[in-house]
């Protein structure tokens, strides 16, 4: 029983993180129908540059943060300019897939010449000792990771719904060519949206990082699995991909204890593939209507 | 085919086979072996992703199934060649209807992320099953054996070469065939395909599949080739690469897969060597630069046009000279490479090559086709539209029984009914918004009405796909006008007369008489419909090309191809000019003299009271009026809802 309730709560953490990647793909998948195939990408170097900050110039973790949200900011406007604005300019989808996939090579090989192939530890900013929860032990930085991930969420929502540039976002959102007709520059708002994801990306990358190893090649399969999450929990629904993260992430530390840790990966993704064939606007998400 | 081409083809594949008896080292024999074995895989990805248009990230896994089904069967069972490659063949293809299954019901970023995750999981499969595939040990394989006697390296360049060159075939036989314009046809309107007949989602797990078989042939040549497979092999990093090779070499081209596969291939092997790198960025960022120069010159293209693959490849030059080890670098100069392509070589090398070709030469290359049609004969009209010929039969052929059809609150068809009369017009008018089009959508199955039943000919249609409907003998036309863009005009029709093949894969790669002779007929009613419409000149032009009104033509030839007893016409008269309109008054009289029943939406009250029979008349979703054009004119109700209380 405690071991069924740990297994639950480190689910729940590592899925709230899924949830926080998902959280960026429904960001820019909103303004522009396109999505950041190196979001995993953005989260891995989130991390790593955390971890510069913390290692080398002895950075408090909580100092750290904001630099990271800065630079995550910069990263994904690089990610539109480059890579998304030249396709969506000549209509291209598989223009954009593919050079945010490319992208997503390079900022990996890059982060593989600065800091090495090997995963690197991050300190972790809190006790070790894990504390007791119904007979389980929890560490503390799993609940810093939940509360972490929830608060990103709850902002960036409330930035959308109550600000005049939340309000930008949303109108292009619903429909960029009214948007811009009436005076919002859609461009702008499709670069914030791509800051905004690899932002909540890099600020999920040192949540997470206290917890796993970091290194240059943790991106790949984080962004897939919230890719994941994304698709389970439908790409529009605020409340699905929290709910999928958490399906996504006990399934997975089940498996992990259960079965065999080199089978972790694949009932998330099974489970992509199911959700897929019989829902494919996801468990909470709308099917669209087709115009002809 | 003219004979230069003949020519040149063999002595390139004199060239290829003489290839190893010229050059005597294994290792650059090996290397060209591993260039054609990319070069099978590659075919097979171009049809999905050429062809059909999909993204594909999962073809690494496939071709990771086709190499281990080779290499359990011969470590486990010791089972000889010939029969590891048409298993190889047939395993892949099954996980390729696997993943195609779920992930077809699904387009663009999903798909592409699906295919990812199947890829993926393939990949940690082949690494965890261990009993199977001895996991990250891997398995040690033979050349195949001919009589107890290993063949050699160059014995078995032999073969590949051979198996290369039938596989050229029978991919290019198959993307000529019916099969190939159906995998173009869901490419450009999947609507308009699924409404001649042809189910998108069956075609497109058909081009995985068949993309698939490819895959495994490769990965089976792979394993002996190489000698030895391991789990690594197969990760994302090749998939990646298959693409860039598909998209630089050009898609939609066998020579395409060819070039992309050696760069792919060579590429990795150049970027060892620092020097060479070195020589080779130089060399290329100096070829644009002065070809940069020409252009400009030539006024081909603009400075800003060019600034940034100039840029880009300066940058690479500079860099080159900057790196001391090029190997920690590969993966980002495939990234960068990647992103080149996708934004200024869309076409790929071979693409690029012919458009400057043609812009040098100064002539488009539609000469060369132009021969293509003018050897088709034309059938008679009696022949092309297949008579009804009951026109002695009266009563109902469809019947809208209180059709429901909601949007959320929106009844966009409220409690509809409608009895159409054999070999009548009947004609569909009401304001915008009123549901016309709805009712046409959920006629040929595109919507599934909320409640109420459709009859055609006395069976229910309600709940049966597009594709089915279409075949039952519904064709439409489109509002909004649905070619196949990028097809020919007689490609066009050719997808319509789709439902006339009956051939399978056998008979279209082997071109067996039972294929080419439906092929040929297929052709020449093609070509007969085209001159019903008046457009059997115009049959080489791509239909994107053609004016708007020729467009509109076309799709009601299109629709005839189908052999329908009912035909939909949504506002065929929207944009045409008089004299177009008049045209198209003649082109449906003489439809209808054959026995066809239509239905008619229209805004042009003069073409609705000059050809219909019986007008029906919607406002909101619900009948308001119905009877003969004269009686509709008149009727109080249809002048309010047109023009609101007077």
């Amino acid at each position: 029983m405690e071991i069924l309730v740990q297994l639950i709560f480190s689910g729940i953490a590592i899925g709230m993180i899924y949830a926080v990647i998902a959280f960026g793909y429904q960001l820019t998948f909103a303004t522009s129908g396109t999505l950041n195939f190196g979001q995993g990408e953005a989260l891995m170097l989130g991390a790593l540059v955390g971890l510069t900050c913390v290692d080398t110039f002895g950075m408090n973790y909580w100092l750290m943060i904001p630099i990271v949200c800065v630079f995550g900011l910069i990263q994904g406007s690089l990610v539109e300019v480059v890579g998304v604005r030249p396709a969506i300019k000549i209509k291209s989808e598989f223009g954009w897939i593919m050079s945010t996939i490319a992208l997503g090579i390079i900022f990996k090989n890059v982060a593989e010449n600065i800091w090495g192939r090997d995963d690197l530890r991050f300190p972790s900013p809190l006790d070790d000792d894990p504390m007791q929860f119904f007979g389980a032990n929890i560490l503390p930085m799993e609940v810093v990771v939940v509360a972490g991930a929830l608060g990103m969420m709850l902002l960036v929502e409330f930035f959308n719904r109550k600000t005049i540039y939340g309000k930008a976002v949303v109108a292009t959102s619903n429909d960029r060519d009214a948007a811009s007709l009436m005076g919002i520059n859609t461009r702008v708002v499709i670069m914030f949206s791509y800051a905004l994801s690899s932002l909540t990306a890099a600020f999920a990358g040192v949540l997470v990082a206290p917890l796993t190893l970091t290194g240059a090649t943790m991106g790949a399969s984080l962004g897939l699995k919230a890719f994941a999450v994304a698709i389970i929990g439908g790409l529009t629904s605020g409340l699905g991909i929290i709910v999928g993260g958490m399906i996504l992430g006990i399934t997975e530390t089940m498996t992990g204890f259960y079965i065999s840790t080199g089978y972790k990966d694949v009932p998330g993704l099974l489970l992509l593939l199911l959700v897929l064939a019989l829902k494919p606007s996801g468990l909470f998400g709308k099917s669209a209507i087709k115009k002809v | 085919m003219n004979s230069k081409k003949i020519t040149l083809l063999i002595v390139a594949i004199a060239a290829l086979f003489a290839f190893p008896l010229l050059i005597d080292n294994p290792y650059y024999i090996h290397l060209v072996e591993t260039i054609l074995i990319y070069a099978i895989l590659l075919f097979g990805l171009d049809i999905v992703v050429g062809y059909t248009g999909q993204v594909s990230l999962g073809h690494a896994g496939l071709f990771g199934v086709g190499s281990y089904t080779a290499g359990v069967l011969f470590f486990k069972l010791g089972m000889p060649f010939w029969v590891t490659v048409p298993a190889s063949i047939a395993v892949t293809a099954v996980f390729g209807g696997l993943l195609a299954l779920p992930a077809l019901k699904v387009v663009g970023p999903y798909l592409a992320m699906v295919t990812l995750a199947f890829g993926t999981i393939l990949q940690i499969l082949i690494n965890e099953m261990t009993f199977l595939t001895e996991g990250p040990l891997g398995i040690k394989i033979h050349k195949p054996t001919v009589m107890d006697v290993e063949l050699t390296e160059v014995q078995y360049y032999w073969v590949v070469c051979a198996l290369l060159l039938a596989s050229l075939v029978v991919v290019h036989r198959i993307l000529k065939s019916h099969l190939g314009r159906a995998f173009e046809a869901l490419r450009d309107s999947p609507i308009a395909c699924d409404c001649m007949g042809v189910s998108v989602y069956r075609y497109k797990v058909y081009a995985f599949v068949i993309s698939a078989g490819f895959a495994g042939l490769a990965g089976c040549l792979y394993s002996y080739s190489e000698q030895y497979i391991s789990p690594n092999t197969y990760n994302n990093e090749l998939t990646i690469l298959f693409l860039l090779a598909i998209i630089m070499g050009g898609r939609k081209s066998r020579m395409g897969a060819l070039l992309g596969s050696t760069i792919i291939v060579m590429l990795p092997k150049l970027l060892d060597d620092i020097s060479l790198f070195r020589m080779v960025a130089i060399t290329l960022a100096a070829a644009m630069l002065i070809g940069s120069a020409v252009s400009i010159a030539k006024k081909l293209s603009t400075p800003q046009k060019l600034a940034v693959p100039v840029a880009g490849t300066v940058g690479l030059a500079i860099f080159s000279m900057w790196l001391e080890n090029i190997t920690d670098w590969r993966l980002s100069i495939f990234g960068f490479m990647i992103l080149l392509v996708v934004y200024y070589l869309q076409n790929g090398i071979v693409g690029f090559v012919k458009s400057y070709y043609a812009s040098l030469v100064g002539k488009s290359g539609q000469s060369s086709r132009q021969a293509l049609s003018s050897s088709i004969t034309a059938a008679s009209e009696e022949s092309i539209i297949k008579a009804v010929g009951n026109q002695q039969k009266t009563g109902d052929l469809l019947n809208v029984q209180t059709v429901l059809m909601q949007f959320g609150g929106l009844k966009a068809l409220n409690q509809v009914n409608l009895n159409i009369k054999r070999g009548t017009i009947h004609g569909l008018i009401g304001p915008n918004g009123s549901g016309k089009s709805t009712m046409m959508n959920v006629l040929t199955g595109i919507y599934k009405p909320t409640a109420g039943n459709v009859l055609y000919a006395g069976n229910s249609i309600t709940g049966k796909t597009s594709s089915e409907i279409a075949l039952s003998g519904i064709a439409r036309t489109f509002q909004n006008v649905q070619l196949f863009g990028e097809m020919t005009a007689l490609e066009n029709i050719l997808v319509g007369l789709h439902h006339t093949f009956k051939s399978n894969l056998l008979d279209v790669s082997l071109h067996l008489p039972s294929y080419t002779n439906e092929e040929n007929e297929a052709r020449s009613r093609a070509m007969g419909l085209l001159k019903f419409v008046g457009l059997d000149e115009l049959a080489d032009e791509e239909a994107r090309n053609l004016p708007y009104g020729k467009q509109r033509l076309l799709e009601i030839a299109r629709a005839l191809a189908l052999d329908p007893e009912l035909l939909l016409l949504d506002e065929p008269a929207a944009g045409l000019t008089a004299p177009d309109i008049k045209e198209l008054l003649a082109i449906i009289r003489k439809i209808r003299d054959h026995g066809v029943t239509f239905i008619l939406i229209e805004h042009h009250m003069d073409v609705v009271m000059s050809v219909c029979d019986t007008v029906s008349v919607l406002d909101f979703g619900q009948k308001i009026a119905e009877g003969k054009p004269a009686e509709i004119q008149s009727n109080e109700q249809v002048i309010h809802a047109y023009l609101g209380t007077v």
